[in-house]
C-alpha cells in the first residue's frame, strides 16, 4: 500500500505531469473566470487532450481543471458580480459588496486562500473515509435526497432573515422559473405561456448571469455620470446635466467607486503582502469554522445529483447561523465568503468518492473523469483500490489523491497572479467595463447550449433582477430556487409515486437528521436571543 | 503612446485577417454536431469522439453543442432544423422515433436526412445482487404474486427503458402497471436507487451500468437483444429465457433535409471511414504506450455496441423502429405509461399561492406604512433622466444583438454593440474605436478556437 502511495508521489511528482498541471491550472482558470463556461465544459473540451495522456497525467489534468476553474470562478463574482460557475453563486453578492467596499484584493486573496484550505480539506476526507462515507451516499433514496434539497431551500429563508416576506416572495418566483418547461416527471411542459421554446425550461445558467450581472449593468447604467471619467475631464463630455436630484443622491455609489478605482489599486498592491498574512490569519482563528464548511461541502459533494454550488448554500446557511456577525451577511461578509467557497471546493474531493468507489458519478466532472479512465482500460469499482490484484490501479488512485494535493498547492502561486492580473479591472474606468461586461453576458449566455432563446432569456432575467432589487427583493433566494426547485419537486414526486405512505418521509435516521437540521435553521433565530441590529454601519459601507 | 495606439492597430488588423477563411472545398469552415444530450452523458461521449476522428478525416474542426432539454426534443429540433449547408450534423437517438408519438414534437424521421447509424444498445433488466430472483421467470413470478408492489426505474416516465421494461410485462400478459415506474433523470441515479434499496430493479443498458456490474454489486436477470452483447458474455437474452422481445436504443447521424446532396456524400465518406475503423487517433492507455485506437475499438472499450448501418439501412431501419413504436406507444397499455404519476399543476399552484399572499402581506406592510426598503440596499428613486436612457440603451443594444447576430455575425453586431455603448457612456471616438475593433475578433478568436464553441458567423463569414 505504502509502494503504491510512493509510486504514486513520484509519478505526479515528474515533471512531465507537472507541466501538464500547470497547464491544465491557467486553462482551468481561464474557462472558470469567464461567465457561462462551467467546470463541466472545460473538462468536457479536456477530453481530446487525454488521448495523448498517460492515465495519471490525463487525471490530473482533470482534477486541475476542476479545482482552479471552480476557484475562478470567484473571480468575476467579486469583481462584476456575475458567478463564473454556478458554483459561486451562493456568495456572490457578498464577494462584490466587499469589491464596492474597495476591499476586492481581500475578498480575491480569501477566496484563493479558503478554496484551497476547503480543496485539501476534501481530498483528506477523500482519502480517509473514500470506502466508509460511499457507504454512507449508498443509503441516500428519494427520501433522503428530498430532504437535503428542502434543506438547500431552507437556505433561502436563513439568506433573508431580515424580511422574510421578501425571501418567500424571490424563492417563490425562482421556484415559479424553474417549474416552467418539461420536466422528467410529467408528460406535457408546463407554464410556456404557448411559446414552444419555453418547453426546454428556463435556463439555469443564463438566468444567473442575467439576474447577477445584467441586472447590476443596468443599475450602473443608470446612475452612470458620464463626465467623469478617470478622474480626468473629458472634454467630450458635455452631455451630462449636473445637479439632478436623483444623482446627488446616488453619488455613493458610481461616482466614488470610479474615483476610488486608481486609489482602491495602489492601495491594494500596497497591501497585497499584508492581505495574505490577514487571510491566513483568519484561518488559524476559525479552524471550527473552516472544518465545518469544508466538511459540508464534501458530503453534499459525495452525494451523486447535489454537488458543489449546493454545498456552497448549505455552507453559508449554516456558517450565517453560527456567526456573531449574521448582520454582515449579504453586505459583504468575509467569514460567509470564506465558509462558502472552502464548501465548494471541498465538495469537488467528495465528488469522487462514489465515482472511485461505487463507479457512479458524484458530479458531471467525474462522469466525464470516468469516461476517460474507462478509455484507459480503467474500470473504477471498489477492485481500484485492491492493491495486491490491481498494483497499477492502486498506484492510479493514489495519484488522484497526490493530484489533489499537489493542485491546491499550485493553485496558491497562480491563484494569486490570477488575483493580482483580474484586479486590473478594477482600475477600468466603468463607461469602459459596463460595456464589455454587456458582450460578455451575452456571449456566456449563448455559449452553453449555443441558443439564442437563451440569450433572449438572460436579458429577461437581467430585467427581472434589476426590477426586483429595486424593490429590495433579494436576488440569492431567486437563483436557489431556479438551482432547486425542480429537484425537490422531482424527488417529491418519487417518493410518492413510490408509496403513498407519508411516514415513509422519515422512515431512516439520515432523513430525521436532515429533517431536524431544516427544522433547527428555521426556528434558530427563535431560539436564541437576537442581538441588537447594527444594520446602519453596513448600509453606510455600501456606500 | 502612439507607438503602443499602432501596435495595438497592427494587433486587431491581425485579428481581423486571421478570422477570414479560405475557398475550396466542402468543408471550408468548422463544423457543429449537436448533441441532444448533457456532457458527460453517453450521447455526449461517443459525440466527442466521433467529432475527434471526423475533424481528423475532414481536416477541419468538428465542435460539439450540447442543447439538451425537453426530453430530448430540444437538441433533436436544433440540429435538424439547421441552415441546411452541411456544417450542422445532428447527433439522432431512439427519441426521435418516440417523440411525435407521444405528441411532444411535430419531428419525426422524415424531416431529417439520415447519414448513418452507429451504435446500438439493448435494455437489460438489472437487480440488486442480494435480490432474490436470479431468472426472467422467477421474476416474472413475482410480479405477477404481487402486481404493483416492486419498483423500477432508468429513465423519466415514458423514456426508451420505460418502454423496454412495459413491453416485455405486456408480452407476457401482465400491465404495464404492475411494475411501478418511479421517474428518474437517467440511468445513474436510477442505479444509486437501486442500490440505496429504494428500487427493486433497474432497466437500463449494460454498458451504462458496467462498473456496478463488474463489480458485482449488481445483478443482469437478462438482456432484451436478439443475441448475447460482446463482453457481457454471460448475460442470457429474453429470447433464451422463453420470451421473444427484445428492445434497444440506438444512436445515429443525420442532417437537415435539403442539404445539397454532394455535401451529404463527403460527410457520409469520411463517416463511413470512421465508423470501418480506417481512422486511428493515437491513445495513449493504461500501460503508458502509445496505441492507435479506431472508433470501433473505443466504441468496445466504453462497453458501447459498434453496430452501424449505412444510409439506406438505416432509412428502412428508422421506418420499421417508428412502426414499431407507432404501435406500442398507442396501444392501450402504454396509454397508461404516459399519464402524469402526480398532478403536474399540483407544484406551481401552490408556490402561485404561497406568492400571492407573500406578495398581499407586502402590500398590505406598505399601505401601514412599514419601511419597503428595510433589509436590503433599494436604488435611489427617482433616477436621473439621462440613466433612464442609458438603461433604455444597454437593453435595446441587447435586444439589437438577439435579433441582428445570427445573420449579421457575431463579430459586427457585437462590435457594433460594444461601441455605441462605450460612446453612450462617454468615451472618447478613437478609444471607443479601438476597443470595439480589439475586443470583438478577440472574443471570437477565443471563443472559437480556444473554447470551440462557435459564435454566430455571418455576412463577413466569420
Amino acid at each position: 500500500m505504502n509502494h503504491a502511495l510512493l509510486e504514486a508521489i513520484r509519478q505526479v511528482c515528474s515533471p512531465d505531469v507537472l507541466l501538464v498541471i500547470l497547464a491544465a491550472a491557467v486553462y482551468g482558470i481561464f474557462v472558470g473566470a469567464i461567465p457561462g463556461l462551467t467546470a463541466t465544459m472545460a473538462v468536457a473540451l479536456l477530453v481530446p487532450l487525454t488521448f495523448f495522456l498517460d492515465s495519471v497525467d490525463a487525471v490530473a489534468a482533470i482534477v486541475t481543471t476542476v479545482t482552479c476553474s471552480i476557484f475562478a470562478g470567484d473571480i468575476p463574482a467579486t469583481l462584476v458580480r456575475i458567478p463564473g460557475t454556478p458554483a459561486s453563486a451562493a456568495y456572490a453578492h457578498d464577494a462584490y459588496a466587499l469589491t464596492r467596499q474597495h476591499r476586492h484584493v481581500e475578498a480575491l486573496t480569501v477566496s484563493l486562500v479558503f478554496s484551497v484550505l476547503g480543496g485539501m480539506f476534501g481530498t483528506l476526507v477523500l482519502v480517509a473515509a473514500a470506502p466508509l462515507l460511499a457507504n454512507v451516499a449508498a443509503r441516500f433514496t428519494s427520501y433522503e435526497y428530498f430532504w437535503l434539497f428542502v434543506l438547500g431551500l431552507t437556505c433561502a429563508a436563513v439568506v433573508s432573515d431580515q424580511s422574510r416576506l421578501k425571501g418567500a416572495v424571490a424563492l417563490c418566483l425562482g421556484l415559479l422559473l424553474s417549474s416552467v418547461g418539461l420536466g422528467t416527471d410529467y408528460a406535457r411542459p408546463r407554464l410556456t405561456l404557448g411559446i414552444e421554446e419555453l418547453s426546454t425550461g428556463i435556463n439555469f445558467i443564463p438566468a444567473m448571469i442575467g439576474l447577477f450581472g445584467i441586472s447590476e449593468v443596468l443599475r450602473n447604467a443608470l446612475y452612470l455620470k458620464t463626465q467623469r471619467g478617470e478622474g480626468i475631464v473629458d472634454r467630450n463630455a458635455t452631455r451630462e446635466v449636473g445637479g439632478e436630484a436623483g444623482a446627488d443622491r446616488t453619488k455613493g455609489a458610481s461616482e466614488q467607486d470610479e474615483e476610488a478605482g486608481k486609489r482602491g489599486l495602489r492601495r491594494a498592491q500596497r497591501e497585497e503582502k499584508t492581505v495574505l498574512g490577514h487571510v491566513l490569519l483568519m484561518a488559524v482563528r476559525r479552524p471550527g469554522a473552516l472544518v465545518r464548511s469544508s466538511g459540508i461541502g464534501a458530503l453534499v459533494g459525495m452525494l451523486p445529483g447535489a454537488g458543489a454550488d449546493i454545498a456552497a448554500w448549505i455552507a453559508y446557511a449554516v456558517s450565517k447561523r453560527f456567526s456573531r456577525h449574521p448582520e454582515q451577511y449579504g453586505h459583504g461578509s468575509v467569514d460567509g465568503l470564506a465558509d462558502a467557497t472552502g464548501a465548494n471546493n471541498a465538495a469537488l474531493g467528495g465528488a469522487w468518492i462514489p465515482a472511485l468507489v461505487f463507479g457512479i458519478p458524484g458530479d458531471s466532472v467525474t462522469a466525464i473523469a470516468i469516461g476517460v479512465l474507462l478509455m484507459k482500460n480503467i474500470t473504477p469499482g471498489p477492485e481500484i483500490f485492491d492493491s495486491v490484484k490491481n498494483p497499477q490501479q492502486a498506484t492510479l488512485v493514489y495519484s488522484i489523491y497526490v493530484a489533489f494535493v499537489v493542485t491546491n498547492l499550485l493553485l496558491i502561486p497562480v491563484g494569486l497572479l490570477a488575483v493580482r492580473a483580474s484586479s486590473l479591472l478594477i482600475s477600468v474606468p466603468r463607461r469602459v467595463l459596463l460595456p464589455i461586461v454587456v458582450l460578455f453576458c451575452l456571449v456566456g449566455a449563448y455559449a452553453m447550449n449555443a441558443s439564442y432563446f437563451d440569450v433572449g432569456a438572460m436579458i429577461a432575467m437581467g430585467l427581472l433582477g434589476f426590477v426586483l432589487e429595486s424593490r429590495a427583493i433579494p436576488l440569492g433566494p431567486v437563483v436557489l430556487g431556479i438551482i432547486l426547485g425542480g429537484e425537490v419537486e422531482h424527488k417529491f414526486v418519487q417518493c410518492v409515486t413510490k408509496s403513498t405512505d407519508w411516514t415513509a418521509f422519515l422512515n431512516s435516521p439520515i432523513s430525521i437528521g436532515l429533517a431536524v437540521a431544516c427544522l433547527a435553521m428555521w426556528l434558530a433565530p427563535l431560539l436564541m436571543p437576537r442581538r441588537a441590529p447594527k444594520q446602519q454601519a453596513v448600509l453606510n459601507d455600501n456606500g | 503612446m502612439n507607438w503602443i495606439r499602432l501596435r495595438l492597430g497592427i494587433l486587431a488588423g491581425l485579428l481581423l485577417l486571421a478570422g477570414c477563411g479560405g475557398r475550396g472545398e466542402f468543408p471550408r469552415r468548422p463544423i457543429t454536431l449537436v448533441c441532444p444530450w448533457a456532457a458527460g452523458g453517453g450521447t455526449d461521449r461517443v459525440s466527442r469522439q466521433l467529432a475527434v476522428h471526423l475533424e481528423q478525416e475532414l481536416g477541419k474542426p468538428v465542435n460539439v453543442i450540447n442543447a439538451t432539454g425537453g426530453k430530448g426534443v430540444t437538441g433533436h429540433r436544433r440540429g435538424l432544423q439547421a441552415r441546411s449547408d452541411g456544417y450542422t450534423l445532428a447527433m439522432v437517438t431512439v427519441e426521435l422515433n418516440m417523440l411525435h408519438w407521444s405528441g411532444l414534437t411535430q419531428l419525426d424521421w422524415r424531416d431529417c436526412q439520415p447519414l448513418m447509424s452507429i451504435n446500438e444498445d439493448y435494455a437489460a433488466l438489472l437487480v440488486r445482487d442480494d435480490a432474490p430472483w436470479h431468472s426472467l421467470a422467477e421474476l416474472e413470478a413475482a410480479v405477477r404474486a404481487q402486481p404493483g408492489r416492486l419498483r423500477a426505474s432508468g429513465t423519466a416516465s415514458g423514456g426508451i427503458w420505460h418502454l423496454a421494461l412495459a413491453g416485455w410485462l405486456r408480452q407476457q400478459g401482465l400491465a404495464a402497471t404492475d411494475v411501478v415506474w418511479i421517474s428518474s433523470a437517467g440511468a445513474g441515479p436510477s442505479l444509486q436507487e437501486l442500490i440505496s434499496g429504494g428500487l427493486d430493479m433497474v432497466c437500463c443498458s449494460l454498458p451504462e451500468a458496467s462498473s456496478l456490474y463488474k463489480s458485482g454489486k449488481v445483478r443482469a436477470v437478462g438482456v432484451m437483444a436478439p443475441e448475447r452483447l460482446a463482453g457481457f458474455d454471460e448475460v442470457p437474452t429474453f429470447v433464451e429465457q422463453g420470451t421473444d422481445w427484445s428492445l434497444g436504443g440506438w444512436r445515429g447521424l443525420a442532417l437537415p433535409l435539403g442539404t445539397p446532396p454532394d455535401r451529404v456524400e463527403v460527410l457520409e465518406r469520411a463517416l463511413r471511414r470512421v465508423v470501418t475503423g480506417q481512422t486511428k487517433v493515437m491513445q495513449v492507455l493504461g500501460d503508458g504506450q502509445n496505441h492507435p485506437q479506431t472508433f470501433p475499438e473505443f466504441l468496445q472499450a466504453q462497453g458501447f455496441d459498434s453496430t452501424w448501418r449505412e444510409r439506406a439501412e438505416f432509412t428502412e431501419f428508422l421506418a420499421a423502429q417508428d412502426d414499431k413504436f407507432g404501435r406500442l406507444l398507442t396501444s392501450d397499455a402504454m396509454r397508461s405509461v404516459g399519464r402524469d404519476p402526480f398532478p403536474a399543476w399540483a407544484f406551481p399552484a401552490v408556490v402561485s399561492a404561497v406568492l400571492g399572499m407573500s406578495l398581499l402581506a407586502l402590500a398590505i406592510g406598505r399601505i401601514r406604512g412599514e419601511s419597503s426598503t428595510q433589509g436590503a440596499t433599494a436604488l435611489p428613486w427617482p433616477p436621473p433622466r439621462r440613466g433612464i436612457i442609458h438603461l433604455g440603451a444597454v437593453l435595446g443594444a441587447m435586444l439589437l444583438y438577439l435579433a441582428l447576430s445570427e445573420t449579421v455575425g457575431f463579430v459586427l453586431t457585437g462590435g457594433a454593440v460594444l461601441l455605441a455603448l462605450l460612446l453612450l457612456f462617454g468615451t472618447r471616438w478613437r478609444q471607443a474605436l479601438l476597443i470595439a475593433l480589439l475586443v470583438t475578433p478577440a472574443v471570437y478568436q477565443v471563443f472559437a478556437n480556444v473554447l470551440r464553441v462557435p459564435l454566430p458567423r455571418g455576412l463577413l463569414g466569420w
